[in-house]
């Protein structure tokens, strides 16, 4: 990058999605970035009032190609509660990043999930 | 014989000579240096985000790449590492966009130039040259009457038939207004119906041989804000002259005063992401 300033941008990489199955947000480049942030927005749910249900596990993954993923380690429990905000911090994770999410059954959410880099 | 040493004036700034901008630089956007102001082209909503265009919910944010290859490792851009890149979901006819906003000073001629190059991801050991279904570019642009927006794609392929050919549309799906309030409204200039070829719209670009090896194409598009009609655009070495080509126009707009905005797209024929990358994007006008 040639300017002193460090270098940022967000992506936005799921725009009210409707999770509720097994699912991986698209491959994104950030081999520019040297610090990343995973924020999941929950906008709604379909839970009733008093229940209580586990909410969605999202991992973040890593690839050399973006072809092959595997998992970075890192990940975040999101709940299934309108309005709630979930986040997760990586570093040093080479070309891509993308993240793999699980929706625990009856944990459907309308999301905004976004993608913070820095350089 | 006498060899001339002085240099010529863009070689001050060798990655202008290779472009040619009318008189006054409007911006010149190096992906080398960041994102600069280029996002995705989101659809207008109303008290929901769920009352969005669904192809345009569907637009994902550009990125900047390196453009590298499970084979071959990093390709690189044209100069230095980074290419802005436009990519497609899997999907069949899927599309998306980058866009800059800004507006214009003065209604003059106007010339956007860029060096591209596109690509099917690389999943398959095939030449994945019949994938990506087209790439383009379009101006929205308003003046005191109107708001014009000529559109431009190379179709390469549809529908698994080879192409290879520019096209334009002067026609848009309906407008239709988006919540109670009718403050807003949407239309989907980019859906795929409408699309004319442009005369002598024939042209082979430089695929090369299989999905991970790049090759850069220039593209001029040159535009008139005082008439709002298109003048002429070239790839390479081919140049398209345009008197008779249309735009996109409907009556002026509230909130859009001088608006110079700029998208770049992609579309995808196959079950494959289509990637559109742009090394850099030189915008001047004639003022």
């Amino acid at each position: 990058m040639a300017s002193t300033m460090r270098n940022a941008y967000t992506a936005v990489i799921a725009r009210g999605d409707w999770w509720v199955e097994p699912l991986q947000t698209e491959p994104y480049e950030v081999a520019w970035a040297g610090e990343a942030l995973f924020f999941i927005h929950v906008l709604q749910t379909r839970c009733e009032p008093g229940d209580d249900p586990v909410g969605a596990v999202a991992r973040v993954q890593i690839s050399p190609d973006g072809l092959h993923w595997v998992d970075e380690g890192s990940s975040m429990r999101v709940p299934s509660q309108t309005g709630a905000l979930a986040f997760v911090r990586v570093r040093e994770f080479g070309g891509w990043l993308r993240l793999a999410v699980e929706v625990a059954s009856g944990a459907d959410m309308q999301v905004v999930a976004t993608l913070a880099l820095k350089a | 014989m006498t060899i001339h040493t002085a240099a010529h004036p863009t070689h001050v700034d060798p990655r202008l000579s290779r472009y040619d901008p009318l008189t006054r630089v409007i911006y010149f956007d190096d992906f080398d240096c960041g994102l600069s102001g280029w996002t995705t082209l989101v659809g207008n909503y109303e008290d929901s985000i769920d009352t969005m265009t669904r192809s345009y919910a569907r637009h994902m944010q550009p990125m900047l790449s390196q453009i590298t290859h499970w084979d071959s490792g990093t390709h690189g851009a044209f100069d230095g590492t980074y290419a802005l890149k436009i990519a497609t979901r899997a999907v069949p006819g899927e599309r998306n966009t980058a866009i800059k906003r800004v507006t214009f000073r003065k209604a003059s001629k106007i010339r956007v130039e860029t060096y591209f190059a596109f690509k099917p991801e690389a999943n398959e050991l095939k030449l994945s040259d019949l994938d990506v279904r087209s790439v383009g570019l379009l101006f929205d642009l308003q003046d005191g009457q109107r708001r014009v927006m000529p559109h431009l794609r190379y179709l390469n392929a549809l529908d698994g038939q080879r192409m290879n050919r520019w096209q334009f549309k002067q026609r848009s799906t309906p407008f239709r207004a988006i919540g109670s309030r009718s403050e807003t409204v949407t239309h989907d200039h980019l859906s795929p119906a409408d699309w004319e070829d442009v005369p002598g719209a024939a042209q082979k670009l430089c695929y090369n041989e299989i999905p991970t090896k790049i090759n850069w194409h220039y593209l001029r598009f040159d535009f008139d804000l005082a008439t709002m009609r298109w003048l002429e655009f070239q790839c390479n070495d081919q140049t398209f002259a345009c008197p008779d080509v249309q735009s996109i126009s409907i009556a002026a707009m509230p909130n859009l005063s001088c608006m110079l905005n700029l998208v770049f797209f992609c579309e995808s024929d196959t079950a494959k992401r289509s990637f559109f990358y742009l090394d850099s994007v030189l915008l001047s006008g004639e003022f």
